[in-house]
């Protein structure tokens, strides 16, 4: 797997019950698409879903599309970032990569691009990407060191000068919809 | 009441003895008895069924009833409360329940790449809002948008919303915001302007 500087990988895994699907998208640092993969819907049978029962999302979300995802990008990046919590240690564990999960925010802006601020949970959080606009919530996995969240700070606050940090999930759920139905 | 009467009476009350007549010639013949024992023939209205699926699960709640290879009802009946006794055939085929496997995955980086980028209007979240001339306003604000590298920017007018495409393998990253600025005065047109 090549490793690019700068480059930000997304991973999205979406679904319900009866079907499981999921995407990843490797940009670099103006958000143009260097690497994608999707994979074919999963849908598990009634049978399925009564041998796994609740535990079957899960499952299905880290053993089978997060590994298979993982398996077809040929990018490596500098850094994950997900929207789902089910996934987020997996995928640091699986990917050796730093990895966070971000969401945005109405906190208030702190002081200045790539400052960060703790919160009352433990693993979580505020992290000032750009000049403009609340900071993100950004969670990252257990037992991650201090300077690792510094790294992923000052990544989130570099990628944001020339790209809007969450807009490809946006792409990948727009993509995922048109390639699996053909309409956007 | 005549004498033999009134007698009776009093010695009924009074005495408590009562005459009684004896009848001898009473003959009767004996009733006629007749045997009505016969064999009678019995069937059993519960034959054994036996039931005959596949595999478990494989019927959905009506099952067909067979008994010695006749069809026991014409309608397969319903299953529900009914303890039903599992005939596997020797020859049935077993499949085993696998979800171990890999998802197939699709690349399709053409297609994503032919995406545009949105950018959403910014003009609120700005804490400092650059210089124009005092008969100028800002009308939108969209960024950050890598100049160099843009190929194409279209304004979505449904959600006021800016859709960038980006030219394919571009190395420039310097990246700057696009305004939208309206000159006030008759005539004049939005024009578009980097800062």
């Amino acid at each position: 797997m090549a490793s690019q500087n700068n480059s930000i990988g997304y991973i999205l895994i979406e679904g319900s019950e009866t079907q499981i699907r999921g995407a990843a998208l490797i940009t670099d640092a103006k958000g143009f698409p260097l690497d994608f993969a999707r994979t074919e819907p999963l849908r598990p049978d009634h049978l399925a879903r009564i041998l796994y029962g609740d535990s079957f999302g899960k499952y299905a979300k880290e053993k089978l599309i997060l590994e298979s995802l993982l398996d077809a990008i040929e990018i490596q990046p500098q850094l994950w970032i997900c929207t789902d919590s089910d996934i987020l240690e997996p995928l640091r564990a699986d990917s050796k990569i730093k990895t966070v999960l971000l969401e945005e925010s109405p906190h208030v802006p702190l002081e200045a691009a790539g400052h960060i601020e703790t919160t009352a949970e433990p693993g979580v959080f505020f992290i000032q990407a750009n000049a403009n606009g609340a900071p993100f919530r950004a969670e990252f996995p257990n037992g991650i060191r201090p300077e690792e969240i510094q790294q992923a700070a000052a990544c989130l606050a570099e990628a944001a000068q020339s790209m809007n940090i969450l807009e490809p999930f946006t792409r990948l759920q727009k993509a995922l919809n048109f390639l699996a139905t053909g309409r956007s | 009441m005549p004498f033999g009467g009134v007698r009776d009476f009093i010695a009924r009350h009074v005495v408590g003895d009562v005459k009684v007549y004896k009848i001898d010639d009473f003959n009767m013949d004996p009733p006629e008895i007749i045997k009505t024992q016969e064999h009678i023939e019995t069937f059993s209205m519960r034959p054994k069924i036996e039931i005959e699926v596949s595999k478990p699960f494989d019927f959905e709640k009506k099952i067909e009833c067979v008994a010695r290879r006749v069809k026991f009802l014409r309608e397969p009946v319903s299953s529900r409360n009914i303890k039903i006794k599992y005939f596997v055939k020797q020859d049935v085929k077993t499949q085993k329940l696998s979800f171990n496997k890999k998802i197939k995955t699709y690349s399709q980086l053409k297609q994503i790449q032919a995406l545009p980028q949105e950018r959403q209007n910014v003009i609120k979240l700005q804490r400092k809002k650059p210089d124009v001339a005092s008969n100028e306003i800002i009308l939108a604000c969209y960024g950050p948008i890598v100049e160099g590298a843009v190929e194409k920017i279209v304004l979505n007018k449904q959600n006021g919303t800016l859709l960038v495409w980006y030219k394919k393998g571009s190395r420039q990253f310097k990246a700057r915001f696009v305004y939208l600025i309206r000159r006030l005065g008759m005539g004049s047109k939005p024009e578009w302007r980097w800062i």
